[in-house]
């Protein structure tokens, strides 16, 4: 088209998402959106997934995030439209994922009376969005879209919302190319790509002085991009220390490797939460100090120098005072370091960490994740580590609702590769899994997806099922089915004397019926006998599937390390008794 | 702080903080406020006072002033806070400059019944150098800048002259550095 061709602010938003080479968007129509609904129709660059609710937009377009690098695109109306989506952006937020959210207006001249489905979008999603727009003035429209994708990939992700009135959606003005409009630096604050020298000698000097140091790497990582992970692991074998990863930074470094010690926290391993509590030496990566990871602060870590990498300043320092930091981008901060190493021909003593490799194997011989499986009833983690067994062959994502199942999935699912692993880490969205396989599925069309889900979470956005056979995206939903939202009952069992209030789910659907009625297929496993041929019946099938696997109802999730207390202080199974005054103190903390 | 609100009253808990002044330039666009305010509630940060005013036409680029109380720690958790906030260009505490000087504008009106206490306002304002903006019989607008702690004690002055009424405004503190 010729440079000055007027066109529609409807005409803008599709031309900068194809200058932006997006290829998927998802969405819900409604009045506010019409004109772009509009322009949708009848071009073919732009592949539009109709959700079932607003919500499984927002997670649809999270999980094509997480799962491709790229940025996900959902579009929906107004008012209603819009605040369904409020969890997602939140969820975003929280996980640093990048998203852009278009949102219809009411009319500019309406905007302030109470109109039909208006709601002050900007006030209510100002809290959950790294930036939003409400936009008034059609001839700054392209370069607010372009600014919106810069925004949310750089620096540390998150969601933008752009909020367009209809009466702009109609409005013409000329089109400004990506390539045309230049970003104000203040405004993108991406990540610096340069790293301090002084910083790399403290680090080195601090390696080779330590007697017990640990990797502890976070979601950073991932979000830095997948050299960001190659780098780590040319690290972690050039120093030989041992790396733990939070829930998010799983697949950043193999879990089946030696030198993992696998996820540390709340529910993470023996071998990483004691590595913590013990080390002389933590270095951060990509990772923000949260409580489901320190446990006590005041007992976090007491004797270790502490090292953080971290694009996002306000991080540092946030929740645990760390010695030296860097807002460096991980990539480039890990290249400097390897590189920093090989062109002055540092070399590390092999034996320097050997007390230290045998104290964590010591640890690792308790087997923390050990667990009982009987002839008859499924233990959850157990169809996990089957699950596993029967999966890891082939090129899978794995997504997760929020509970029990999530934290089994995170414990027994060994992941060798960054961007396999979606799940609502943060926000601890139920409902997140499902709309997240289908976006994962939509950007790896060819990849197996499994949405590891419990029975009370899927049911939260069970509506988009209906999508996913729409769009014949193959996703398996494996439901660990307990028939209780599993982890509530289990902090009721530990914290409020085993008294179930309102944690049993009653009237629960036939999973299977549920399926067919959907058209997609529906498999059930009952006793351990069944489990491996509905999982492989699961895996063959090119149609979505709901797999109903039923799980011991009273099984609980452990290791823990119960809220209030610290990393030294984990109960490992059912046996083991939190301490009284822990409890107390505990009890008033999520 | 009045006490009849129904919100615990935050004096106590803020009593070994420091008081901070903190000076953000931002672009001056719709919502630019409210993105501030909302982060300071929304994270449970203390706003003592607040100045806003667009401070160059030509950049659009619009000053806030914050005084704020808390620990040092999280004083910078709000500044770095700040900063990752889009239209935020900088955002500084005066007390880290090596220099800094902060000043206050505030209206008095004083309602009086007598000569006695007229005298002995007069002579407060005498002291301060208050300027007299408007004078009526029994009323007087009276107009004093500085330091927020001047203007404290100025208004504590009046305030043991008894049997008076007295209404203030003040602009919260605003700075600058060298």
């Amino acid at each position: 088209m010729s440079m000055d061709q007027e066109l529609t602010g409807a005409e803008i938003v599709l031309e900068a998402l194809k200058d932006q080479e997006v290829d998927t968007i998802f969405g819900y129509p409604g009045g506010a959106v019409l004109p772009i609904y509009d322009a949708l129709f009848g071009q073919n660059f732009l592949k539009h997934v109709l959700v079932r609710q607003e919500a499984g937009a927002v997670h649809a377009a999270e999980g094509y995030a997480r799962s491709s690098g790229k940025v996900g695109v959902l579009l929906v109306t107004s008012g209603p439209g819009v605040t369904n989506v409020v969890t997602g952006l939140t969820d975003a937020l929280m996980d640093s994922i990048p998203i852009v959210c278009f949102s219809g207006q009411v009319p500019s001249h309406l905007i302030g009376t109470d109109a039909f489905q208006e709601c002050d979008t900007t006030g209510i999603t100002r809290p959950c969005t790294k930036h939003n727009y409400l936009v008034k003035d059609i001839n700054k429209l392209p370069e607010i879209i372009h600014e919106a994708f810069e925004i949310a990939r750089s620096g540390r992700p998150g969601p933008v919302l752009i909020d367009i009135p209809k009466d702009i959606q109609f409005a013409k003005s000329v089109y400004k190319k990506k390539s045309d409009v230049t970003f104000k630096s203040h405004r993108i604050k991406s990540g610096s790509k340069d790293i301090d020298r002084v910083f790399i000698e403290q680090l080195i000097n601090h390696i080779k002085k330590s007697q017990k140091p640990v990797f502890y790497v976070g979601g950073g990582c991932l979000n830095s991009g997948p050299q960001a992970s190659q780098e780590l692991m040319k690290l972690v074998q050039l120093t030989n220390i041992p790396i733990t990863t939070t829930l998010h930074g799983l697949g950043c470094y193999p879990a089946e490797d030696e030198k993992s010690l696998g996820m540390l926290g709340m529910h993470g391993t023996y071998e990483a939460n004691l590595s913590m509590n013990q080390c002389d030496l933590m270095i951060n990566v990509g990772a923000r100090f949260d409580d489901r990871v320190t446990g006590r602060l005041d007992a976090f870590s007491p004797n270790s120098v502490k090292f953080h990498f971290d694009i996002d300043k306000s991080s540092i320092n946030k929740n645990v005072k760390v010695d030296y930091h860097t807002n460096t981008d991980i990539t480039f901060s890990l290249k400097a370091i390897n590189e920093y190493i090989e062109s002055n021909g540092i070399t590390f003593d092999e034996l320097q960490y050997k007390n230290w490799w045998s104290q964590i194997n010591e640890w690792r011989d308790k087997n923390c994740l050990h667990y009982e499986q009987s002839d008859e009833t499924i233990k959850p983690q157990h169809a996990i580590s089957r699950l596993y067994q029967l999966t890891n062959q082939k090129d899978t994502f794995v997504t997760t609702e929020v509970g029990q199942h999530q934290m089994w999935a995170a414990q027994y699912y060994k992941f060798a590769k960054p961007n396999r692993w979606i799940t609502s880490g943060g926000l601890g969205t139920m409902g997140f899994g499902m709309p997240a396989a289908i976006g994962a599925q939509m950007a790896n069309p060819n990849s197996l997806v499994i949405d590891i889900a419990g029975e009370a979470s899927f049911l939260m956005n069970v509506q988009e099922i209906a999508t996913a056979v729409q769009y014949k995206l193959p996703i398996k939903i494996f439901i660990l089915n307990n028939e209780y939202m599993g982890m509530v009952r289990q902090w009721q069992e530990l914290m409020h004397g085993s008294r179930y209030s309102e944690s049993y789910v009653d009237a629960l659907p036939d999973f299977k019926k549920l399926a067919e009625s959907f058209n997609a297929v529906g498999v059930r496993a009952k006793n351990l006998s069944e489990l491996d041929d509905a999982i492989n019946e699961m895996v063959s099938v090119d149609r979505p599937v709901i797999a109903d696997i039923w799980v011991d109802k009273k099984e609980n999730c452990f290791p823990m390390i119960p809220s209030g207390a610290s990393h030294s202080e984990m109960l490992l199974s059912k046996y083991d008794k939190e301490n009284p005054e822990n409890q107390k103190k505990g009890k008033v903390l999520v | 702080m009045s006490n009849s609100s129904v919100y615990p009253t935050p004096l106590n808990t803020f009593k070994q903080s420091k008081r901070s002044v903190l000076s953000v330039i931002v672009d001056n666009e719709p919502g630019i406020l409210a993105r501030i305010t909302g982060l300071f509630s929304g994270r449970g940060y203390n706003i003592e006072a607040l100045n806003v005013t667009v401070v160059d036409i030509k950049d659009n680029l619009s000053r806030i002033t914050i005084e704020t109380l808390g620990e040092e720690r999280v004083v910078n958790q709000i500044l770095a806070q700040l900063e990752k906030l889009v239209p935020v260009h900088s955002a500084i505490n005066l007390a880290n400059l090596k220099e800094s000087y902060e000043a206050e504008i505030c209206l008095v009106k004083i309602q009086f019944e007598n000569e006695q206490q007229n005298n002995e306002i007069l002579s407060f304002a005498d002291i301060y150098r208050a300027r007299t903006v408007q004078k009526r019989q029994f009323l007087v607008i009276y107009e004093i800048s500085g330091t927020s702690e001047r203007i404290n004690k100025f208004l504590d002055d009046l305030h043991t002259i008894s049997g008076i009424k007295v209404e203030k405004v003040r602009s919260g503190p605003i700075g600058l550095g060298i």
